[in-house]
């Protein structure tokens, strides 16, 4: 009996310890750690928090940051709304976008609000999220998940490696570090990062001479490379996501929220795409047809916003030809504000 | 569910090894252990439950029916009704797309038809994992009653135990009825000297699948990714590589299986015995997947006649006992070719022991391990073109190629253990001390840890 404790007890230490270590590293980023959001809040003026520290955690990571704030008023959608941010000195205005967005991550976030106070929400609804063929990506990982990820070996030795690389992890987890003219909390190589709002600064932007700008891919007309694909062989409207997408409306319609939608703005040089595939072209028209009816049916409004033209957003707003910039972000906010008066 | 993975080991297997032991009686606990392995077998897939409970039930059915009938004409069309009904399952899921696709072909060739709905039918159809051992296990026991070597199985729990009990089920040892069922009559208890060296065998076996079986895999599928342009010392280093790989993740499989099945009081048969330190192909088939090769001989090759008829026919019957074996392993052209060529070297080793011809034993054991090695190349490339790149390439054809660095080291490792130690079934872990036993708890851990990247056992495909 005791040599077969001794054998469980071994085990059982080890994979402990494995898991613990692993845990404090987190060289993947898959463990939300509130504090250092915390640690970022704490500094005057608030740090950013580094892309290394958030990882695949953005769910946890944005709902922290609603509730850190007193919101009244926030924006969700994929990665082209994070550059809609908060004004200076404006407390209620959270970014809860985060890419890999969906209509499931939506209603999963609204969930996890609370009803009150009422907000005023803007949805960024992306029209490929209605190809059936778009996946979205992992973004609320069980207890299996992460004890998985806490006890292989991948995980335990990348962390080994992140501790030679930074010793200072083993005490601290993380470190403050000047960049430009930001703070950032962050590790070994902060590079994009968050603002304490939940909306995005680019590496580009924190020090423009250690990170180089985005150089964009050149257009194509290949669906299947265009924007990692995600409008390729969309051939039917996926009708479970729009019944998705009117559940999150119709919780905010219980809840007495206001809602604006509308489509992050798109270069020209995407509109010409759509133009030249016909298949592409009555997906996308048939998407503008469906948002406004769906939210004039829960009693909200449509703000379309798509013809980054017509915003005012020219080709260099849009730095790698899909996101749109602070300035671009700016015009979108500024018109949602104003629909939502 | 595999055995190298993170439900199995870390849920399944200690939440029925620990309800198997709480549950205070034996029936009970034969429930437990049957309901435990219909789940780890619908893991795989939900369907393949019934599919068993069939196979399960048409053996059992046979084996009440061979106990009534009186005459022995009538024996003998019970046994061939119900091994035939075994079989039909597994002719129809192993075997249909096989000899299905080459008929459309043939019907192609004359016809200029080609039946694209038979085709992705034929097509269609699913290999479930683990068929082929418990067909052969069902099998075993018909026979076994019907020679009168076992008394018939009335109960159709423990008969459903031996047929399901998860540590063989997917990929052996081969169980005969005749060893489980005396361990099947009495209550196991607890024993925790027992259960530790259980757990030290299974964690043997999972590290030499994790830490040796997938390094070699990884380093031979790379080079035998382009087979038409293998160089002398590549194909040769990924032939031996492979024959190392295949031995460490089919022998690793056994002995997570006897180590499982140790845990719940159980021991299964041995199934390898460090058989490239064989000094012919015949004492080789008698250290490899043993249960297969005594199964082959005792209801196939003595089935035919063995060597009682001749000369002539004991070669003719090697050939088709090796050529069938090979057969089982999978549905294809190239694992006929293996049994076969295997079946050769087995009437050749009869025929050269008459040129009283004596080697020393090392020589004689580097010939066998080169000829087996030659073998694998058979049995690992699928088509006839790949095959011949492989063995161009040992032949020179292909230039010499480049030393594979990586996969050198790894042969020497695996080299030190296959020539240096003995199988680890053999090693007395009920005996270790402290030291040991925290050594093997490590080693269990950088082994589990290592699960995520492992390759399924080369041997769930038959």
């Amino acid at each position: 009996m005791r040599r077969l404790v001794l054998f469980l007890a071994v085990v059982a230490a080890l994979l402990g310890a494995m898991a613990a270590f692993d845990w404090w590293v987190d060289p993947f980023g898959d463990i939300y750690k509130p504090a250092a959001l915390s640690d970022a809040l704490a500094s005057q003026p608030s740090c950013l928090v580094s892309q290394e520290l958030v990882g695949a955690r953005y769910l946890p990571f944005k709902l922290d940051v609603f509730h850190r704030r007193p919101t009244t008023r926030f924006v969700v959608g994929s990665s082209r709304v994070l550059k809609i941010q908060s004004r200076p000195g404006e407390q209620s205005f959270a970014n809860l976008g985060f890419p890999g967005s969906s209509p499931e991550t939506i209603l999963t976030e609204l969930r996890a609000l609370p009803a009150k106070p009422v907000q005023t929400v803007y949805i960024g609804v992306e029209a490929f999220w209605f190809n059936e063929h778009y996946v979205v990506p992992p973004y609320r990982p069980g207890t299996y998940d992460i004890a998985r990820y806490l006890l292989s070996r991948a995980t335990f030795t990348f962390a080994f490696r992140f501790v030679r690389q930074a010793h200072f992890i083993l005490t601290d987890r993380w470190r403050r570090e000047e960049i430009g003219t930001s703070c950032v909390i962050g590790r070994i190589s902060p590079s994009i990062a968050w603002k304490v709002d939940g909306s995005r600064v680019w590496s580009w932007e924190l020090d423009p001479q250690r990170f180089p700008k985005f150089v964009p891919a050149p257009y194509t007309t290949d669906l299947a490379s265009l924007r990692n694909g995600y409008y390729d062989q969309w051939k039917t409207f996926d009708a479970n996501r729009l019944r998705i997408m009117r559940e999150a409306l119709d919780l905010a319609r219980q809840r007495g929220w206001k809602v604006v939608g509308f489509a992050p703005p798109e270069p020209q040089q995407f509109l010409r795409v759509i133009r030249a595939d016909p298949q592409l072209a009555a997906r996308w028209h048939e998407f503008l047809r469906t948002m406004p009816r769906l939210f004039a049916q829960e009693g909200f409004t449509w703000a379309g916003l798509w013809n980054g033209a017509a915003l005012g957003c020219t080709a260099s707003d849009f730095p790698d030809a899909f996101h749109s910039d602070a300035a671009c972000s700016e015009r979108v906010r500024a018109r949602l504000d104003a629909v939502s008066r | 569910m595999l055995f190298n993975s993170f439900p199995f080991f870390y849920l399944f297997l200690p939440a029925v090894a620990v309800g198997y032991y709480a549950v205070p009686r034996l029936r009970l606990r034969l429930l437990l252990v049957v309901l435990a392995s219909y789940y780890f077998y619908a893991y795989a897939d939900w369907w393949f439950p019934a599919l068993m409970a069939g196979s399960t039930a048409i053996s059992y059915t046979a084996g009440r029916m061979l106990e009534h009938a009186e005459s022995p004409n009538r024996k003998k069309v019970v046994l061939a009704t119900g091994i035939a009904g075994v079989l039909a399952l597994l002719a129809y899921y192993k075997y249909t797309s096989f000899v299905g696709g080459y008929a459309l072909s043939f019907v192609h060739v004359i016809t200029a038809q080609s039946f694209p709905g038979l085709h992705s039918f034929v097509n269609s159809i699913a290999l479930p994992i683990g068929i082929s051992f418990y067909t052969f296990e069902g099998i075993s026991y018909l026979v076994d009653v019907y020679r009168g070597d076992l008394e018939v199985e009335r109960d159709p729990l423990r008969y459903a135990f031996f047929i399901s009990f998860f540590p063989h089920l997917i990929a052996g040892p081969i169980v005969r009825y005749g060893i489980l069922r005396p361990q099947l009559e009495r209550k196991h208890h607890f024993d925790p000297d027992r259960v530790r060296s259980g757990l030290m065998l299974f964690t043997l076996g999972l590290a030499k699948k994790v830490l040796l079986a997938d390094a070699l895999a990884g380093w031979v599928d790379h080079y035998l990714a382009s087979p038409g342009s293998i160089g002398f010392f590549e194909a040769w280093a990924c032939a031996v590589g492979f024959g190392f790989q295949i031995y460490f993740d089919f022998s690793a499989y056994s002995d997570m299986a006897l180590g499982l099945a140790r845990i719940f009081g159980i021991e299964l048969p041995w199934n390898f015995d460090r058989p490239y330190r064989s000094a012919s192909p015949t004492e080789f088939w008698r250290r490899w997947h043993v249960t297969l090769s005594t199964w082959l001989r005792d209801y196939l090759y003595i089935s035919l006649g063995g060597n009682r008829k001749g000369a002539r026919r004991r070669d003719a019957n090697l050939l088709v006992t090796m050529g069938l074996g090979g057969l089982w392993h999978g549905a294809s052209f190239n694992f006929v070719a293996w049994g076969l060529y295997h079946g050769g070297l087995l009437v050749g080793t009869h025929h050269g022991r008459r040129l009283g011809v004596r080697v020393p034993r090392v020589v004689a054991v580097a010939l066998t391990f080169t000829l087996v090695v030659i073998g694998w190349v058979l049995f690992r490339m699928r088509s006839a073109s790949d095959i011949g790149g492989v063995y161009a390439g040992m032949l020179g054809l292909h230039g010499m190629g480049g030393a594979p660095g990586h996969l050198m080291l790894y042969l020497l490792v695996s080299a030190a253990i296959v020539w240096g130690l003995p199988e680890e079934w053999r090693w007395p872990v009920a005996a270790w001390g402290s030291l040991r036993v925290a050594a093997v708890a490590v080693l269990f851990v950088v082994s589990a840890a290592s699960v995520y990247t492992s390759h399924p056992f080369i041997y769930f495909r038959f």
